[in-house]
């Protein structure tokens, strides 16, 4: 009654300081990380002169823009983003939910423990270095694929790095590796999350493993399912750089198959070194991966309000 | 209420560890500053109005430990010949381009550095990052004039005006082979019979004969396609409109659509169907020489000067011979690809080039860059060269940073241990005998093209290295390839480029 809204705020204040303090740090760094940078945005817009300093460049409008669309390799490179980074979503997810399920259903602690730190362990292993590897199965002079275990089939040697045909496979297929065990943790986190009576509960009504997964588990991840899904929705223009540049080792005739946006900027800039057209591709792929996100939570909201993130 | 108490145990430990992380960050920080103090002279207590040169540069092999120690040697010859220190700054080639960029756009003070087209020179001078030298070196910089003669120094203008100085060292360009010497005796082949590209192939016909398991062409580098180290022209600073070798007037071409490309091509493509090259060299990851080290191969092509096969020897182990393909050339880009230059940044302009002037005319300030200290680092042996004191070796010494030419005039060096004596007398004869491209002195500004070159070099990039390593066939790719880089505008950028050579010759 009679109490305002800034009342009724600053009471919430008062009562929960504690937890409000613990959230300055946070917000802090959000705002000097994420949002104080944003400031720079305007250089994609400027034709930087330092003599004149940023401020006082000249504006030049969209011209800083243009290479991103100026060629053929326009349409390639953002097919080939959002394409390769759809399919990861869809692979990656898949895969990671039945791990995490099939590990919930492993009793021993140990097997469950060693499962789990070996399908982590790519995730923290250096891009450079799981270009390597690759490098070490698919090399033409020395590589295990075409001296070892094709010779096994009777198949003639296969020259990996001029055939682009391979090349989204072998993309997904390294992506999956690196990248499942992580998203593996978080899902198993939350089907731990899950009360155990509601198993018991199935258990005693004679419903199937499967069903359970079906009926149970999926349905009571599927809040975090949707949050991650949101969070990668956001990443879908930004490709992962170490990925399509490192593990290609720069061959040129499969270029149509792994170059990404992240790559075309850099090869492109790499001579010139100009920040404003540099700014200019960030501020583009922000733009679409805020658009797709504003969407796909959109999409979420109709779907299932509860889930949405906001 | 357990759950929470778990998810606050939880955050609490994300918060301890990010303390730690900043904790550690804060602590290198502070060292770093602490090294900074130290750097700015020990002496700055009794001196605090010294100005103090802040003089960035980059690293092949490593910070040398005994870094500090040569600074504050320099610092005693500094202070007294030009009333001022320096704060060297070593870092390392890889990362050397993005912080010194950091650097100047965050607007710290930069007096003396390392520029060059390795390092985006041409936007940083559109970028006006750096001052113009010119009235700094009529008035401070005159013995620099007279080292490196106009011809060099007009390698560093742009659009009339100075803003890069060449260090005295190899400044031409001369493409040739490398090959152990026991490969060329196994074979009873001369040096002298080898002398063009089709030579080249003859001699790989006679290794793979004989070694018909091998790969006799090995790559110099990560990166690098046959063709970048065979260049018979002036690439005019990207090899995107060239001026070609016999060129008698300035009128720039398309190297790609010569018909001198194709033939390379086709040839190239022979040599690897047969088995000449390495099969892994377009997307090759190691160095040349590692290569031939481990014996993957025995040639490779390469940039070579007088010195080189001395120098490559060490490394590889066992004695090499280079080979001369191409006269020796001087073009704007064998100068300035690596050149000192003074930041808008700079708060001592004058200081700098007087600092600039003294590595060109102080022996002391020039071998101690080189070669450290004397005594400690280096010794002079009795014919006159230098060579590591007694229980120092490459693996244990303090200081080995071995970039003499990096610094001021090389000639003012020791010529070091194995070098033939009078090196410095060789490399100012190869200097002398290089034929100026008609081009030298001119840079090309890619700016107002800015959107084409970055189109491009993606189709470069798609296509260079798999036709120069003959990986794919150039009867079906290079009019590809061709088709591509008129599309991305390459035309434009060679009638830009033409533009700009024009009015620079109308200037001269």
């Amino acid at each position: 009654m009679g109490t305002t809204l800034w009342q009724r705020t600053w009471r919430n204040v008062a009562r929960n300081k504690a937890m409000y303090v613990m959230v300055i740090p946070g917000l802090l760094y959000l705002l000097v990380n994420n949002y104080l940078p944003m400031l720079g945005l305007v250089i994609a817009f400027k034709d930087v002169d330092f003599a004149k300093g940023i401020w006082h460049s000249d504006w030049i409008g969209f011209k800083n823009f243009e290479y991103l669309f100026k060629t053929s390799d326009a349409w390639l490179i953002t097919r080939n983003t959002l394409g390769y980074n759809a399919v990861f979503i869809v692979v990656n997810f898949a895969f990671s939910i039945a791990i995490a399920i099939f590990l919930n259903e492993i009793t021993s602690k140990f097997f469950s423990r060693f499962y789990q730190s070996v399908l982590l362990l790519p995730y923290l292993i250096s891009m450079i270095i799981v270009s390597y590897l690759v490098f070490a199965l698919l090399s033409q002079d020395t590589g295990m694929m075409n001296h070892t275990i094709l010779p096994l089939f009777g198949i003639k040697e296969i020259s990996w790095y001029n055939e682009p045909v391979y090349w989204p496979f072998i993309l997904v297929i390294v992506n999956l590796w690196k990248n499942a065990g992580f998203l593996c943790v978080v899902f198993l986190a939350a089907i731990i999350g899950i009360d155990k009576e509601y198993y018991e509960a199935a258990t005693l009504d004679g419903a199937s493993k499967w069903k359970q997964i079906r009926l149970i588990t999926i349905p009571l991840i599927s809040p975090v399912i949707v949050m991650m899904l949101l969070l990668f929705i956001g990443r879908i223009f930004y490709a992962d750089f170490g990925l399509f540049f490192q593990v290609p080792m720069e061959s040129g005739p499969i270029m149509n198959a792994t170059n990404v946006i992240d790559t075309y900027v850099y090869r492109g800039l790499m001579q010139i070194g100009d920040i404003g057209m540099s700014a200019a591709a960030g501020c583009y792929q922000s733009i679409v991966g805020f658009v797709l996100v504003l969407l796909s939570n959109y999409v979420v909201r109709k779907i299932n309000k509860d889930q949405a993130l906001f | 209420m357990n759950k929470f108490k778990r998810h606050v145990s939880g955050l609490s430990l994300v918060l301890a560890l990010l303390m730690v992380l900043t904790a550690c960050g804060g602590g290198s920080k502070g060292g770093e500053e602490a090294s900074g103090t130290q750097a700015s002279g020990g002496e700055s207590a009794n001196s605090g109005d010294t100005p103090e040169i802040v003089m960035p540069f980059f690293v092949l092999n490593g910070i040398p430990e005994d870094m500090q120690a040569v600074n504050d040697e320099i610092n005693k010859i500094t202070k007294e010949k030009i009333g001022a220190t320096v704060k060297l700054m070593p870092i390392s080639y890889g990362t050397y381009g993005q912080q010194t960029n950091l650097m100047l756009t965050g607007n710290e003070q930069v007096d003396l550095m390392v520029v060059g087209t390795w390092f985006n020179y041409t936007t940083q001078v559109a970028k006006n990052q750096l001052l113009p030298l010119d009235d700094l070196l009529a008035q401070y910089g005159q013995d620099i004039v007279k080292t490196l003669g106009d011809n060099y120094i007009s390698a560093g203008k742009v659009k009339g005006k100075t803003y890069g100085v060449a260090t005295m060292r190899d400044l031409a360009d001369m493409y040739g082979l490398v090959i152990p010497k026991d490969v060329l005796d196994k074979y009873q082949i001369k040096t002298e019979d080898i002398k063009t590209f089709d030579d080249v192939g003859n001699l790989l016909a006679t290794i793979k004969k004989n070694e018909p398991d091998s790969t006799p062409l090995v790559p110099f580098g990560p990166g690098d396609s046959l063709l970048d180290n065979y260049m018979t022209y002036d690439n005019l600073g990207d090899k995107l409109g060239v001026l070609p070798g016999d060129a008698t007037d300035l009128k720039v071409v398309d190297w790609f659509e010569q018909p001198e490309y194709a033939d390379l091509l086709n040839k190239i493509r022979s040599w690897y169907e047969a088995g000449f090259i390495m099969k892994d060299a377009a997307t090759n990851r190691d160095s040349g020489l590692e290569l031939m080290k481990a014996g993957r191969g025995d040639v490779l092509l390469t940039r070579i000067k007088p010195g080189y096969a001395e120098q490559e020897s060490r490394l590889i182990g066992k004695p090499v011979v280079t080979i001369p393909l191409t006269q020796p050339q001087a073009r704007t880009s064998s100068v300035a690809n690596m050149m000192w230059g003074i930041p808008r940044n700079a708060k001592y302009p004058d200081k700098a080039m007087q600092m600039l002037n003294l590595m060109f005319t102080d022996k002391d300030v020039a071998n101690l860059l080189a070669w450290g200290i004397e005594g400690k680092h280096y010794v002079v042996k009795s014919d006159g060269v230098a060579g590591y004191p007694d229980g120092v070796d490459q693996n244990n010494s303090k200081y080995n940073l071995n970039q003499g030419w990096m610094f001021g005039n090389q000639f003012l060096t020791y010529v070091w241990e194995g070098d033939s004596p009078d090196l410095w007398k060789q490399l100012q004869a190869f200097n002398d005998s290089a034929v100026p491209s008609k081009a030298l002195g001119f840079t090309f500004d890619q700016t107002p093209v800015k959107t084409e070159v970055a189109a491009v070099q993606n189709v470069l990039n798609q296509y260079k290295m798999a036709l120069e390593w003959g990986t794919v066939d150039p009867a079906k790719v290079l009019p590809e390839f061709r088709k591509k880089l008129k599309d991305a505008g390459i035309d434009k950028i060679i009638a830009e480029k033409q533009k700009q050579l024009d009015e620079w010759a109308a200037s001269k």
